[in-house]
């Protein structure tokens, strides 16, 4: 395995020296200014694009001295805008007017005065030409001139705001983000109206150039996680970034480990809360997922609805859902243990009734779980890729019939179909670990097989003692239980209500003592 | 020395933890019969007096390991063959509490299994701990010792129908030789071990006058629970079964009426004495790496685990014999190593304090 870890590390290293190879050639092509005459620029551009049908060049003349190009992929401006706010103001001023002294340069002229739309820019190399262009805005050139105006006119793209399907929540704000960065930008705009709000722009992907965005609140954001956010950004060099997946996997502090150490939301009141805890996001464009550092294990069973219903429900559903996630790792293995290993741990009137429903059954208790466990995952993921419309009634149909064919069959006893179904139902009550879970159950089921209830409690002290090495950008995974930061207990397993969380989570913030000034989440009212 | 720093809760649940780990199965006072809460309350005043030493050899040379003291008190030879000496104790003490594990487990649960295969899956794990860092140890102590509070309160709960109050009486039977005898046992058995917190005292983070409370408030409550549990145990099994039995802990689990919690016993134990042979094997590697000039520690934690299994599986020919060498041996084999040297250690470094 070593060995494996360390080709994989070459690689690595190889893959990032081809890349500081392309950077240098890029940073020639950078130098490269615009042409003046704009024949001169089509061809670069019809060479730099060619085979590219979507490209379209529109030639002016508005009069004999000027010339203009318009260089832009159809389908990703808005030609209303462009036509109304740019082309057609030109072409009045030009016709109508005779050109004015040479005093100011027609960009500028039209940058400043005629042209009606807001966001316009110049430029003076094709590189960055290049990049607008592919990043959907048109480009104006002008002949005689070596600068370029880059107008803004994208037209939006992709679906509307809507709920997303895999946060639901009864309780709470339902926008959830969508494919455009800019739109999903915009949502936590409006949700956290301050200045603070910082959004720090970086391009990642040498294919895809996709836009990255990091956001976090400053003065709340812990500087040292946004620091290391930057640095370990800027780390990945790799082709395509195609969902935040992709970043999470390049900056997760444990590359190997099961367990989720960054966190992902679609959900915009949820970001907006965990920035305002002094997590810092990070926004990919493409995709609706947002990524959140440093993520907790606690974070797992924290949901966004626990804040906006009363602080005794919440309690109630924390320790449902902490009782869910043992359950789903611990139930099988704990039921092979029993028939295998302890049987007289079972009170006598159950274990008759478990050795009734076991008999005739062929299958070793391991065998059996094994087999009921592999059949409902494979329900589970047929579920999920299966066309909406048959999937979801195909998989509870098939499972029901599985669940009643198998034991008529005799092939497994009525209480492993108990014992899984409860399992699987748990196992969707805590959404972020559930491939964890999935992965955990088996490897538990086999230390159950081989060591009874030892063996099971063998592999939960493994997995703490892996728990409390794991951090995240810096922050022990376990804590607040581990280490013990008494204040932040208060919206862990047992809440408070809102009015009382007073105090930011302080395990965020490792160096900052107890009279920190901006740790203050809100001011203390002393009612009369 | 790695700037890992260990919390003042988390030093006290290590030292909880390590004083429950191996008296989880074994009774040290047990040969004081119905004298033993006696024997708890003598043996807990000297056994005091003996973490009470430690700490102050702690305190009047801060921030710096068993070995760095060793060394300079006695020179650098002198120091560093005392500390070998050390190692050896504390690698033979951990395999010790690796062969009352596996005694345990073999002898209760899981006869068929070779005692080997037992001791060295719980090795493994251990590895893996103390390979993450005595930071990591101390946090999933944090985290796992708690339970031992929880599974003692459980158990005693849970029996209280079946209690004989009068089951101590009557009073010094056998007269104080055996109960004297016991408490020394019992200073030595669990309370003198403490001594190898010597090698974790300088990764404490807070002050180290603040490390004399801490100490003074786990002893006092390993004391108090333990006294408990003893007269549970004389309440409920009387003064016979308490001096013959091997595993009192697990029979007291065993009568609980209407239900069977013997694993919680498996899972008291695995808890107590993971935190004590992990913080031994730590001890061991860190101090050996001193003593040869090692810059990791963590290079040597397998070797010295895996010495300490086959030493474990070595070292006693059955249960009797381990019975037999916790009682009897093993308080006088810790004369020099848990009073005399340090002992001489605190007068040294009180000394060259005051001068």
């Amino acid at each position: 395995m070593f060995w494996k870890i360390k080709t994989l590390k070459n690689i690595v290293r190889r893959s990032t020296n081809n890349n500081s190879a392309n950077n240098n050639s890029d940073n020639q092509e950078k130098a490269e200014p615009i042409p003046k005459s704009i024949n001169a620029v089509k061809s670069k551009l019809e060479d730099i694009f060619s085979e590219c049908g979507d490209l379209i060049f529109r030639e002016i003349v508005c009069n004999s001295k000027l010339k203009l190009l318009v260089v832009y992929f159809d389908g990703f401006v808005d030609k209303r805008a462009l036509n109304q706010d740019v082309m057609r103001p030109i072409l009045d001023h030009f016709s109508n007017e005779k050109p004015q002294g040479k005093s100011k340069r027609i960009s500028e002229l039209i940058k400043e005065s005629i042209v009606n739309n807001n966001d316009i820019k110049e430029t003076e190399n094709i590189k960055q030409a290049v990049d607008n262009i592919l990043s959907g805005e048109a480009l104006l050139f002008i002949d005689g001139e070596d600068k370029a105006l880059i107008v803004g006119v994208k037209a939006p793209q992709g679906r509307q705001v809507e709920e997303p399907d895999t946060e639901v929540s009864l309780r709470g704000p339902r926008e959830g983000f969508v494919e455009n960065l800019l739109t999903n930008i915009t949502l936590l705009r409006k949700r956290i109206k301050n200045p603070n709000l910082k959004m720090e722009m970086i391009e990642l992907g040498e294919q895809t150039k996709t836009d990255v965005c990091i956001c976090y609140i400053k003065g709340i954001a812990n500087e040292q996680i946004v620091q290391e956010v930057r640095d370990r950004l800027k780390k990945i060099k790799i082709d395509a970034i195609l969902d935040s997946g992709y970043i999470e996997q390049f900056i997760s502090d444990s590359r190997i480990s099961l367990f989720p150490t960054v966190g992902n939301s679609e959900k915009c009141d949820k970001l907006a809360g965990k920035l305002l805890e002094g997590r810092v996001a990070i926004f990919c464009d493409g995709t609706p997922y947002v990524i959140t550092v440093p993520h907790l294990l606690i974070e797992t069973i924290q949901a966004s609805e626990d804040y906006y219903d009363h602080a005794f429900f919440t309690t109630f559903l924390r320790l449902l859902r902490l009782l869910a996630l043992l359950v789903s790792n611990l139930l099988p293995s704990l039921y092979v243990a029993m028939v295998a290993f302890h049987p007289k741990i079972i009170p006598f009137k159950l274990m008759i009734t478990i050795a009734a429903s076991r008999e005739g059954i062929p299958f070793s208790s391991f065998t059996e779980a094994i087999l009921m466990t592999v059949t409902f995952e494979m329900l589970r993921e047929a579920g999920v890729r299966m066309p909406r419309p048959i999937g979801q009634s195909l998989s509870i149909v098939g499972a029901i019939v599985l669940g009643e064919a198998a034991v008529a069959a005799g092939i497994a006893s009525n209480l492993m179909v108990i014992i899984i179904s409860i399992t699987a139902i748990c196992s969707f009550v805590v959404p972020p670990l559930i491939r964890a879970t999935m992965l955990l159950r088996f490897i538990f089921l086999a230390a159950a097989n081989f060591l009874g209830f030892l063996g099971i409690a063998f592999l939960v002290v493994a997995v703490f003692i892996h728990l409390c090495r794991l951090r995240s950008f810096g922050i022990p995974y376990t804590a607040p239980f581990s280490p013990l930061t008494a204040p932040d207990l208060k919206d862990s397993l047992v809440t408070v209500p809102i009015w009382a969380m007073i105090t930011r989570p302080r395990v965020l913030r490792p160096e900052s003592g107890d009279a920190e000034a901006g740790i203050k989440r809100q001011e203390v009212q002393i009612k009369q | 020395m790695e700037n890992v720093k260990i919390s003042g809760i988390q030093l006290f649940l290590l030292i909880i933890g390590f004083l429950f780990g191996s008296t989880s199965i074994l009774t040290p006072v047990a040969s004081a019969k119905n004298d033993a809460w006696l024997a708890v309350i003598i043996g807990g005043l000297g056994g005091a007096c003996l973490v009470w030493m430690y700490v102050a050899i702690a305190v009047l040379n801060p921030s710096k390991t068993l070995v760095e003291i060793l060394r300079n008190r006695f020179g650098k030879y002198l120091g560093n063959a005392i500390a070998i000496l050390y190692i050896w104790y504390i690698v033979h003490f951990s395999a010790l509490t690796f062969r009352n594990f596996g005694e345990f487990i073999v002898t209760v649960t899981y006869p068929e299994t070779p005692m080997v295969v037992i001791i060295g899956i719980f090795a493994a794990l251990l590895v893996y701990a103390v390979n993450s860092g005595i930071e990591v140890v101390s946090r999933s102590s944090e985290l796992f010792v708690p339970l031992l509070f929880v599974i003692i309160i459980i158990i005693s709960l849970s029996l209280i129908t079946t209690h004989d109050f009068t089951a101590f009486l009557p009073l010094l039977e056998n007269g104080i030789k055996p109960v004297l005898h016991a408490a020394f046992e019992f200073a030595t058995f669990p309370l003198g071990e403490i001594f190898v917190f010597l090698m974790v005292f300088p990764h404490f983070n807070k002050k180290i006058n603040n490390l004399k409370k801490i100490a003074a408030f786990s002893v006092i409550i390993f004391i108090l629970l333990y006294l408990w549990s003893i007269f549970e145990y004389l309440f409920v099994l009387g003064k016979d079964l308490l001096y013959r039995a091997n595993f009192v802990p697990h029979i007291i689990a065993s009568l609980i009426p209407n239900s069977n919690l013997e694993p919680l016993i498996d899972i008291y134990l695995i808890i107590g004495g993971g935190v004590k042979i992990s913080i031994c094997i730590y001890a061991a590697a860190k101090a050996l790496s001193q003593v040869f000039g090692i810059s990791d520690y963590r290079k040597l934690v397998t070797a010295v685990t895996t010495f300490s299994v086959v030493l474990s599986v070595w070292v006693y020919e059955n249960l009797l014999e381990m019975v037999e060498f916790a009682q009897k041996v093993w308080p006088y084999y810790s004369i020099p190593f848990q009073i005399v040297i340090p002992l001489i250690l605190l007068l040294s470094s009180y000394r060259a304090k005051t001068d």
